[in-house]
């Protein structure tokens, strides 16, 4: 088998494995369908509400998506105010620090007081646990520049801006790529977050009225759906990483 | 003996500056602070610099060789003193100078002929005179890299080269845009031997083809005594010039001459002068 194959089919032959003891232990042990349903008594359920799990799974890709679009906005320009003056980072840094370490859902019910129920809430809260770690990679990136290399351009004439454009920026895409796929992730866990506290829409909003009806299998078929879409966005901001900054991960 | 050795003290022997003098260093101190702690890195450096030759700078760690490159390339300003270039004070970075350092910092993102391009990008959206015509860039590029034996490598990227290899593509960066001046730093410091000597006569090659002012700072004797015409032997905290060397082996140089009474004398004598500074440092 090749490498490549290697490190695709193994996980999955693990993570079978894993469904097929979970498939089995719950007869086996007796547990009650209420508590822990088996993985295929889930996967019927989700397949008889095919439709609404479909359009909340929408609802939530997108205010993810939102959110993690005006994160990167926002963390790319930070990330270069950061990166390219001393000034701003003196300034800044420290308070992106401090506002990272506060937990986002302790804000979410500030954010439902503000804008009520439903998406905006949800779109802000992916936001802000996106922005950090896109500003902070953009940032890091342009500080490690290389003095000589700033150096061998600034004895050509070349300007600050110049030296930003030529080198900075591209030398910051690998650090900018890696950070969306971390990005990603994290909008997508801010937006469920407050689909679960306070919205009607949603697969986290699915998951709570699942939950409170006690119809465990259809929470654990949120439960799946997440697990799916998180995996789907991760993949593809780790392709579009490689793909675009291939030059970084050549030996 | 065919050199003059002088062991003359430092900024004594400055002649009114010339057309022939390229660098000019008149009193230059430099002073860096550091957790609000002021330290003197070069006291009253003074000298001149010939146009079309090259001088080394030799010493101890911690001399002030490397900020001497940047002060003279404009890149810090002196805290006394002046610098001319061209008989020009040098006020901020100078615009048409070649630098390259022990580490070759190419960018990996580009190919070889477009990493030696980056300083003609520069130059043109600058829209300085010296930029030549876009239609000559790939033309001069490849001739370079013939000069330095790596013809047909334009479109390799730089991750596939030896060390060796990278460092010789940014010496082309360096020269790529003619200079007249050409700073180095400890260029070949982390390259073996061999490869070292190589790089030694490929430079002086480059030097016969065209005309530049070298200032070379390094810890290697030799090298120092290979491609330079005048040595600065510097002591340490604060740098000062110590001692004044002048190198009189024949042009083109060779390898043997190394070898050779006044060449292993003078190194002899530079290791003398440098060692008590080291220790005085310890």
């Amino acid at each position: 088998m090749s490498p490549h194959l290697r490190r695709l089919v193994l996980p999955l032959v693990v993570f079978g494995g894993l469904v097929l003891v979970w498939e089995m232990a719950v007869p086996a042990l007796r547990i009650q369908q209420i508590v822990l349903p088996a993985p295929s008594g889930v996967v019927r359920t989700m397949v008889q509400t095919a439709g609404p799990i479909a359009f909340h799974a929408r609802h939530t890709l997108v205010t993810t998506l939102i959110g993690f679009a005006a994160a990167v906005g926002l963390g790319l320009l930070l990330g270069f105010l950061i990166g390219a003056s001393a000034t701003a980072n003196d300034a800044l840094y420290p308070l992106l620090v401090g506002f990272n370490s506060i937990p986002k859902a302790a804000v979410v019910p500030m954010l439902v007081m503000w804008f009520g129920i439903g998406a905006v809430p949800a779109v802000l809260t992916a936001f802000l646990l996106a922005f950090f770690p896109v500003a902070v990679n953009v940032a890091l990136g342009l500080a490690t520049l290389e003095a000589e290399l700033r150096d061998v351009l600034r004895v050509l004439g070349a300007s600050r801006w110049q030296v930003f454009r030529k080198v900075g920026v591209p030398r910051t895409m690998p650090l900018f790529f890696a950070s969306l796929k971390v990005a990603v992730s994290s909008a997508f866990v801010g937006s469920v977050i407050s689909e679960t506290v306070a919205s009607n829409a949603g697969i986290g909003y699915l998951m709570a009225v699942a939950a409170s009806d006690f119809n465990t299998r259809l929470a654990f078929g949120g439960l799946f759906v997440l697990a799916a879409m998180g995996v789907a966005l991760y993949g593809v901001f780790a392709a579009i990483e490689r793909r675009i900054t291939a030059w970084a991960y050549a030996e | 003996m065919g050199e003059e050795r002088r062991c003359a003290p430092p900024h004594v022997h400055l002649n009114p500056p010339g057309a022939q003098t390229a660098v000019a260093i008149r009193d230059v101190s430099y002073d860096y602070v550091t957790n609000g702690r002021v330290t003197r890195a070069l006291a009253r450096v003074s000298l001149e610099i010939e146009r079309g030759t090259t001088v080394a700078f030799v010493g101890p760690s911690g001399c002030g060789k490397s900020t001497l490159l940047k002060l003279i390339a404009g890149l810090v300003r002196p805290t006394e003193g002046a610098i001319a270039v061209d008989g020009l004070t040098v006020a901020g970075p100078l615009k048409n100078v070649g630098m390259a350092f022990q580490n070759p910092v190419l960018l990996p993102w580009r190919t070889v002929l477009d990493n030696l391009l980056l300083p003609l990008e520069i130059l043109r959206e600058n829209q300085d005179p010296r930029a030549p015509a876009r239609a000559l860039w790939g033309e001069r590029a490849s001739a370079l890299l013939g000069t330095v034996g790596l013809a047909g490598a334009e479109h390799r990227q730089p991750r596939e080269l030896s060390g060796g290899m990278r460092q010789r593509v940014s010496l082309c960066r360096a020269l790529i845009h003619e200079p007249a001046l050409l700073l180095l730093d400890e260029p070949f410091a982390s390259l073996d031997a061999f490869t070292r000597e190589e790089m030694w006569e490929l430079h002086q090659q480059l030097r016969l083809q065209r005309e530049f002012t070298g200032v070379l700072v390094t810890h290697d004797l030799r090298e120092a005594v290979f491609l330079a015409q005048t040595i600065y032997v510097m002591s340490a905290s604060p740098g000062r010039i110590a001692h004044v060397h002048r190198v009189s082996l024949r042009a083109p140089r060779t390898l043997e001459q190394l070898y050779s009474a006044e060449a292993t004398a003078l190194i002899r004598d530079m290791r003398e002068q440098i060692r008590p500074s080291r220790r005085a440092v310890a």
